[in-house]
């Protein structure tokens, strides 16, 4: 956790706190002279130790135990943790995750960062743009699944036709594993992108004018003003969108479960055939939800939960470091 | 050391998170939460299209003495019914329970109410034996009370079968396909006649509809795994045999492939169960009254099909149990088959005019004379709580010899390895 | 002058076919909604808007109580929304501009609760809910949700960039207290980012559906997405119905969008003047 350090010091906080004199009080002083930041930190933690605090000491509970969601639990030490290391299915979930989270994340980053410095230049259409590219996040799940389906599928999908059209073979995007992985990746960074695009479009809007004006008289061509200045005035913004997008991708659960969760034959939330689409957090519900196994889905939430802590810090580690 | 640390923290956990948890579990009588629907009513859950919903309403209006008060839920059923009965407030007094989840609540029987309490071991002979059975735990209780049932069949487009010059009679064509390898046989001549077809959509519709026909399914009353005997080998020889003899498309149903391939005759055979037929008209509207339905080639089994069950917070269960027995009586099952194509537990349903009357889309075949005679030939077989966990290997590993060309005995025996460990973290020996 | 339209037009392409791409499954939403669901399975597909739509609305409104759980989805949404754009933005203009003692350790607590599967918490938030004697209840909703850690997470990110730090000192040395930086200064200025948080708290909320389902167990008080839910069947849907209810609940988002782009719009015409 101690890797979690914000992403730049932040500016002079200590000149802003005034009653902290120079001669650093006791602890408890200086804690007590600082009660206007915490009663506008409270909210939050105690809605949290209220909601949140008994959920997650109750799953950490639970994955030390066998329950089906009624009867009785029944104490099993350490061996739904056991069982997780020899799984082949939660590490398959894990690669899966990884590869969807890598086939997703990176292109719409950079897409929305495109899309939003041009939203940014351009002085037409702006409010027309940002409605359009904000659609697909409200985008009906059910009609997202079946009209991906269809784009997708084997003998009458569109992409299968242009790849006929220009002589390429046709692939069974639905059932090949790495296809499945393609489609989920596509249908996330479709729906998302726009989401990211008005992040960064917020983030541009704030950097004030006369930062480019300035450059502009230093003779800066458009490309060299958005590389020297455009993106590390953006960092603060572009490490939330880095964060977010690790936490919530190795969180990856809606898309593959409604384009592959239920077809009717397979077993749901499976991840279709071969266990192509299975990510860690559908695998999670599959157990839970599906076979009844809340402590092994617990389990599971805890080793998703580490696999995310681990990975965020690195990320938030690698954008961190190119600041400096 | 080792064990006597875990212990201490297991006791810790019980100290501070435990005491609310049992409190919950073990106290739902107690809370105020209106368990059951209060003292003078119920409260009545299914889901949509689960029961007619003109029986339902007829229900209210008719059981005066109580207040039923019935809600459709949406979505994800079986987790909305188990959160609410683990928090213990708010528990239905009646509640449907779908087909595919009503083994895994057997363990916990003592929270519903025993049927046969209440007097329905008179109402026994109505229904089909095997489903009543699969209402009953190990020991005996009834707790599921019938609600529909779902006979495999075999749905062919007559026109296409005409054309590869096999029968189009559903007698004959049953006959003549009644074993997986006549239908194999068939499904040969077929892509001679026309290429373009398959007879197998995929390899999952074989397996499946050959392991609800098979006598027991992958572990037996005692719990011992079972999955790695002949009955489901046999049915996963099928399926692959569909395979090597390309006969199979390997099209998902559901999927627009399956939608097209339906209309266009590139699937004009299906094997599943009867609501399957459904799917078929909504996805092959154009093709109507070129369809017909014969009994299943290896036999008649079931799939899917639910319950209505009594929960122990029901406030009247005398009158509840009235409520779900006229509700699934042979005169409303016809109602329910009319209004949302349940198909009838009730033997006696099959020769009402609802059910005979001769259907247009399968060109004018009156469907229960096929349907009716499989409903009456399903096997009983056990199904354990841990049923659904232990399938998914073999689901998992079809696939994979169906779409990537795994070697089939290699996925058999990974099959068997993966489904016998998950079995062991659920304790089948 | 002329010169100066063409330059501008290359840009516009580009967003334009990215235009195209994000709309057409919304397009093809409403295809679904204003034909027949076997309009939809037909191949080639019908890609044009027909005629259906009065009907496939009717079904609906006799299915479900379309507005009033409409109405409670507003009431979820709008009060969630303002109390996460308080709690979040004073929550956050703290961790962006002021240090105090356990600050570090407070923050990395607040980004490893996001990292926990939300779907863990169903069954004892439930329980939670029914010993506080709320199940059933909007207040279910609202409450849990009143302040977050994305949105903290977000504002000061935001924060730590759009507000200048001599602008507090000199609000500081005018005699302004901490909360009267936040308002009279913080808030001022961060409104494109307090826009995007309102946005997508209001959205989230909107169609917020597995945890609602499981807390209203009151049938007469249901929000949107637990209603639509309703309209499924476990085979032999009729899409053309639930599209057209889709479009429908959404329809408030998008005139809530169109309201909300303008808070965007006051920073961009200040982008004009140095264009």
């Amino acid at each position: 956790m101690a890797v979690l350090r914000p992403a730049r010091p932040v500016p002079t906080p200590s000149m802003q706190t005034g009653a902290a004199g120079p001669g650093r009080a006791t602890g408890f002083r200086r804690v007590r002279s600082h009660w206007p930041q915490y009663l506008a930190i409270s909210p939050f933690y105690l809605l949290f130790s209220v909601f949140g605090l008994f959920p997650a000491l109750f799953s950490l509970y639970l994955a030390f135990h066998r329950w089906d969601g009624l009867g009785e639990m029944q104490f099993v030490g350490l061996k739904n943790f056991q069982y997780l290391l020899g799984d082949g299915t939660f590490w398959l979930a894990l690669r899966n995750t990884f590869i969807i989270w890598f086939l997703s994340t990176v292109p719409m980053l950079f897409v929305a960062l495109a899309i939003a410095a041009m939203l940014n230049s351009t002085v037409r259409f702006t409010a027309f743009y940002r409605i359009a590219y904000f659609i697909p996040n409200i985008t009906s799940l059910v009609a997202m699944a079946i009209f991906f389906g269809a784009v997708f599928s084997t003998n009458f999908g569109l992409v299968n036709v242009v790849l006929q059209a220009v002589h390429l073979p046709a692939v069974h995007w639905l059932t090949n594993p790495l296809g499945m992985k393609i489609v989920v990746a596509t249908v996330t960074t479709w729906q998302w992108t726009g989401y990211n695009t008005i992040i960064y479009l917020a983030g541009l809007q704030a950097i004030p004018s006369e930062v480019y004006e300035a450059a502009k008289v230093d003779g800066a061509g458009p490309i060299q003003t958005f590389v020297r200045i455009t993106i590390p005035l953006l960092r603060p913004i572009i490490l939330f969108t880095v964060v977010v997008s690790t936490i919530t991708g190795m969180q990856t659960f809606t898309e593959p479960q409604v384009l592959f969760g239920n077809n009717g034959t397979l077993t749901a939330n499976t991840g279709g055939a071969g266990h192509g689409a299975l990510t860690m957090v559908l695998y999670f519900y599959h157990q839970a939800f599906d076979n009844h196994d809340f402590g092994y889905g617990a389990a599971i939430a805890w080793a998703v939960f580490l696999v995310v802590m681990v990975f965020a810090a690195i990320n938030w580690r690698l954008v961190q470091r190119r600041e400096t | 050391m080792e064990l006597s640390r875990r212990r201490a923290i297991h006791l810790g956990m019980l100290g501070t998170v435990g005491a609310m948890i049992g409190g919950t579990a073990a106290c739902s009588t107690s809370t105020s939460g209106g368990s059951g629907g209060g003292t003078n009513s119920i409260d009545f859950w299914y889901w949509q299209d689960g029961l007619s919903e003109k029986v339902v309403d007829d229900a209210v209006k008719r059981f005066t003495s109580v207040s039923l008060k019935p809600q459709q839920i949406g979505g994800d059923f079986r987790q909305k019914l188990t959160t609410t009965m683990a928090s213990g407030a708010f528990v239905p007094g009646i509640t449907g329970i779908k087909g595919e989840d009503f083994a895994s609540f057997t363990p916990q029987a003592d929270r519903f109410v025993n049927l046969l309490d209440h007097g329905a071991d008179k109402l026994a002979g109505q229904y089909l034996s095997w489903k009543w059975k699969k209402g009953m735990t190990k020991d005996g209780k009834l707790i599921g009370f019938p609600i529909d049932i779902g006979p495999t069949a075999h749905f062919y487009r007559r026109d296409i079968f005409a054309k590869a010059g096999l029968p189009t009679d559903p007698d004959k064509v049953g006959a003549q396909m009644s074993t997986w390898d006549d239908y194999f046989a068939a499904g040969v001549e077929l892509k001679k006649a026309v290429p373009t077809a398959h007879m197998v959509s995929e390899a999952w519709s074989v397996y499946n509809v050959a392991v609800s026909a098979a006598p027991a399914r992958y572990i037996d009353e005692n719990e011992h795994f079972i999955g790695d005997q002949d009955h489901i080998h046999t049915a996963w020889n099928y399926a692959i045999k569909a395979i090597r003899l390309g006969l199979d498309a390997k099209v998902q149903s559901g999927s627009t492939d399956w939608n097209a391939g339906l209309a266009n005759g590139s699937l004009p055979s299906q094997t599943g169960a009867a609501w399957g037929a459904a799917d078929i008209q909504s996805g092959a509207k154009n093709t109507s009254g070129n369809w017909g339905v014969a009994l299943s080639p290896g036999g008649s089994g079931n799939i899917g099909g639910s319950f209505l069950a009594i929960t122990k917070e029901c406030s009247k269960p005398d009158v509840a149990f009235e409520i779900i027995s006229w509700i699934l009586s042979p005169e409303n099952q016809a109602r329910g088959f009319t209004d949302s194509a349940l198909f009838p537990s009730t033997p006696a349903t099959y020769a009402m005019p609802a059910l005979t009357a001769p259907d247009p889309f399968f060109g004018g075949q009156v469907t229960i004379q096929v349907l009716g005679q499989a409903a009456q030939k399903i096997p009983v077989q056990y199904e354990s709580p841990n049923d659904q966990a232990v399938s998914a290997p073999y689901q998992n590993e079809l696939t994979n010899v169906e779409s990537n060309g795994k070697d089939p005995d290699a996925a058999w025996a990974d099959a068997i390895t993966e489904a016998k460990k998950i079995g062991q973290r659920l304790g089948v020996s | 002058m002329r010169a100066n339209r063409f330059r501008g037009l290359g840009p516009h392409l580009v967003l334009l076919v990215g235009v195209a791409i994000s709309v057409f499954p919304f397009y093809w939403m409403i295809v679904m909604a204003t034909n027949t669901t076997s309009d939809i399975y037909r191949y080639p597909p019908k890609l044009t808007i027909g005629g259906e739509l009065a009907t496939n609305l009717s079904h609906v409104f006799e299915k479900i109580h379309f507005f009033a759980a409409m109405g409670n989805t507003i009431v979820v949404a709008v009060s969630t929304t303002v109390l996460v754009l308080f709690f979040d933005s004073l929550a956050a203009f703290t961790f962006a501009k002021f240090d105090f003692p356990g600050k570090r350790i407070l923050f990395a607590l607040l980004i490893g609760i996001f990292m926990l599967p939300a779907q863990l918490s169903l069954i004892p938030q439930f329980i939670t809910m029914v010993k506080l004697g709320w199940a059933g209840q909007l207040q279910a909703l609202i409450v849990p949700a009143a302040a977050n850690a994305f949105g903290i997470f977000w504002m000061r990110q935001y924060i730590t960039g759009a507000v200048p730090d001599d602008l507090l000192d000199a609000a500081r040395l005018d005699g302004c207290g901490f909360f009267r930086q936040y308002w009279h200064v913080a808030l001022p200025t961060i409104r494109p980012g307090l826009a995007f948080l309102g946005i997508y708290t209001f959205i989230a909320a909107w169609n917020d559906y597995v945890w609602p389902l499981i807390v209203l167990v009151n049938p007469d008080q249901l929000t949107l997405q637990v209603a639509l839910s309703q309209l499924n069947r476990s085979y032999n849907q009729d899409y053309s119905m639930i599209m057209a209810a889709a479009l429908l609940a959404v329809a408030p988002l998008v005139i809530m969008f169109v309201l909300v782009a303008r808070n965007f719009i006051a920073d961009a015409v200040k982008g004009a003047v140095r264009g």
